[in-house]
């Protein structure tokens, strides 16, 4: 295992937002969300704008023939969002397959999908799950209900709910006074009763990362890590688009082996391509 | 206010009984405070305190919320006869489904809101007040066919009450399409249900056509399998006038009821196993386990040998008729269906997950703690609903029995006892 990389801590400021500004009313009691309520109108607080460059659609390419099963993936993820016990953004499959000698084992990362046509925006019944112009799935924490009516629906397993762990119950130990950087750490500090507790949770791209244009400052923390460089990533929309932490052509990569998706016969386009091995 | 001068005298009539009537709400009302200590500490430590997990999301909460919209569907069965055919046998006792029906709803709501990771932001979800995510979610569906299924029922249940209570005719003008109404409400209320699972390609459990129908089906079973009983109770407590053949008509209906659920089930069976794709993996957990994982094996075969065993019953007219037979074919139903519409169901639908782990799923303590405080409210409910209904219907407790000397208290002795159910 690769220790985790470090990040920058405190994460990048954010830029001053609508979702920063509701976040903190919300969070200064229980009552919150009413006030939001009475002070909105009739409705729940209006969805925040779609950010994202519409120009762009991130994806990624996973090269399974240049992956070595190191899962620093899965702990740059943890390391990068702060993400609790039970909640993983990314996980990592493993599975032997054959019998002895003849033996091989499959081995994936398995980031969000960012589907292009989503189950669970679909079903959220509240529509805090949202797609932004750059093709990214995101959760407002605001609106979520907790309903988890998505980790249903979603056919990769890359939901979470945060059931309101602690991997140290204490108060006052370092891990409890990071806030996560998802989001631009705009919830803050995880608090019993406050978001990201009790909502649903995915892999965002790490879009925290991106800039005022939507351009990544650094690339996702996954992709960074990647000792083999087996996860690309970049924009799918552009022909020449290439990655950002590896500068090989998006397109290129994805013509010469063939490719495939996962559940493609699901109809949710993912924004996820995996080379085989 | 006439009508606050009804709603006052109501409240009078339901906080006054004797001592089974009042042991039965203490007991009740214990249990809902056992059950709310146990939802303070859910919501103190969040759904850690249950069991569930990503693996299996939906649990003990979301299995009894789907149960429950079943039984409330069921009123439909006293309302078809009744106000479709105009038999009049089941016509007198209609209203017991629709206050079975606000009793349930009301429970599917509470189970829904325990169930809720943020339960402070539930008006999200509230039709009109929140922004519901309107026509593409199916729990937005969920939401406003519940809500306004409640809404109906109360008011119709409301109109009819108040004009017997001063003993006026009600107005046909509004009951009877309202009546109306309700039955393809019931109908979609159960449909939406079936429809939130089935549009998910990702379970392929429940991603199958016949889903709705099946849960029509075991509805038109489980819900008139309460009423039989809560019939009989009343019949011989309260002196409620109920003819055998109205109870019989209706164990007759829950056979041919019960015999489509068991074909239905039939031939979900026979697609998953003779054509036997990655697929039938979610049935072979239910029925057989997999890998070793058999928590639910005991359980689904309960529920397939007493919906088995009460089709019997039920369909043969001499232990139709015979009413221990009869008693023990609604608790074989009942318990089949709550098995088969609620963990049952919701389960083997996460078992494997997507990502193909096995996390086997049995409720904690909280959450047993908490399902029985919500089954209390919807009881007390009933109880209350049934306890201002009955002597109503039967002219004992009417405006003008209140201002007669020998009215009010001693002819409500009787009914006291018949919440036993």
């Amino acid at each position: 295992m690769a220790t985790p990389q470090d990040t920058p801590f405190p994460p990048s400021p954010p830029a001053e937002s609508r979702r920063e500004f509701l976040a903190g009313r919300a969070a200064t009691a229980v009552a919150g969300a009413l006030a939001v309520a009475s002070l909105g109108g009739c409705g729940p607080a209006s969805p925040p704008a779609q950010e994202g460059s519409a120009a762009r659609r991130w994806g990624m390419v996973i090269d399974l023939r240049r992956c070595v099963a190191c899962k620093a993936c899965v702990a740059s993820c943890k390391s990068e969002n702060k993400t609790p016990p039970g909640v993983a953004y990314n996980v990592f499959i493993e599975e032997e397959q054959g019998t002895f000698p003849y033996v091989r084992r499959v081995a994936f990362t398995r980031p969000c999908m960012q589907c292009a046509k989503s189950s669970c925006a679909q079903v959220c019944p509240t529509g805090a799950t949202y797609h932004r112009a750059d093709g990214i799935v995101a959760v407002d924490y605001e609106k979520c209900i907790g309903c988890r009516y998505c980790i249903a629906a979603c056919p990769y397993g890359a939901r979470s709910f945060d059931y309101g762990h602690d991997y140290i119950e204490k108060a006052g130990n370092p891990y409890n006074e990071i806030p996560s950087s998802e989001y631009g750490a705009s919830y803050g500090l995880r608090h019993k009763g406050g978001s990201p507790e009790g909502n649903v949770r995915k892999c965002t791209f790490c879009l925290h990362l991106q800039d005022e244009k939507g351009e990544y400052r650094e690339p996702p923390a996954c992709v960074r890590t990647c000792m083999g460089k087996a996860i690309h990533f970049g924009d799918l929309k552009d022909p020449e688009g290439v990655c950002v932490a590896h500068g090989e052509k998006m397109q290129a990569l994805l013509a010469h082996r063939g490719n495939y998706r996962l559940k493609e016969e699901l109809g949710n386009e993912p924004a996820v391509y995996y080379l085989p091995v | 206010m006439r009508f606050m001068r009804f709603l006052w005298h109501s409240a009078r009539l339901a906080t006054r009984g004797g001592a089974a009537y009042r042991a039965w709400v203490l007991f009740l009302l214990a249990l809902v405070a056992w059950g709310a200590v146990a939802y303070v500490d859910q919501l103190r430590d969040g759904l850690i305190r249950t069991s569930m997990r990503d693996e299996v999301s939906w649990g003990f909460y979301v299995g009894n919320f789907t149960f429950l919209v079943g039984v409330a569907a069921a009123a439909v069965m006293l309302v078809i006869p009744a106000y479709v055919y105009n038999w009049k046998p089941i016509k007198e006792v209609a209203i017991l489904g629709e206050l079975l029906a606000i009793s349930a709803v009301t429970m599917c709501l509470l189970f829904v809101l325990v169930d809720m990771g943020r339960p402070d932001r539930f008006w999200h979800v509230v039709p009109f007040l929140g922004l519901l995510n309107f026509p593409r979610s199916l729990l937005a569906w969920d939401c406003l066919v519940l809500n306004g299924y409640l809404a109906l029922n109360v008011v119709v249940v409301g109109h009819l009450l108040y004009c017997s209570f001063y003993r006026v005719h009600y107005r046909a003008a509004i009951v009877v399409p309202l009546v109306l109404f309700s039955i393809p409400l019931a109908i979609s209320i159960h449909t939406v249900t079936a429809f939130l699972y089935n549009g998910l390609p990702a379970r392929p459990f429940w991603n199958a056509s016949i889903l709705a129908p099946r849960f029509l089906c075991s509805a038109f079973c489980s819900g008139p399998a309460i009423l039989i009983i809560v019939f009989q109770i009343l019949q011989r407590t309260a002196g409620l006038r109920i003819q055998n053949e109205a109870i019989w008509k209706v164990a007759e209906l829950m056979a041919y009821a019960m015999f489509l659920n068991l074909f239905l089930l039939g031939a979900e069976v026979f697609k998953e196993y003779y054509s036997a794709t990655h697929h039938v993996v979610y049935l072979q957990y239910l029925f057989s386990g997999v890998r070793g994982h058999t928590s639910l094996v005991l359980y689904a075969w309960a529920s397939v040998a007493c919906s088995a065993v009460a089709f019997i019953l039920f369909l043969i007219p001499a232990t139709r008729r015979h009413f221990v037979t009869l008693n023990l074919g609604c608790l074989l139903i009942y318990a089949g269906v709550y098995i088969e519409k609620g963990m049952g169901l919701v389960i083997p639908g996460f078992t494997p997950s997507t990502l193909g782990e096995i996390y086997e799923y049995v409720p904690t303590l909280t959450e047993v703690r908490v399902g029985a405080a919500v089954f209390s409210v919807g009881f007390l409910v009933f109880t209350v609903l049934c306890k201002v209904a009955v002597p109503i219907l039967m002219g004992e407790f009417t405006a003008e029995t209140l201002v007669r000397p020998d009215g009010g208290g001693s002819s409500l002795a009787p009914e006291e006892n018949l919440q036993r159910s």
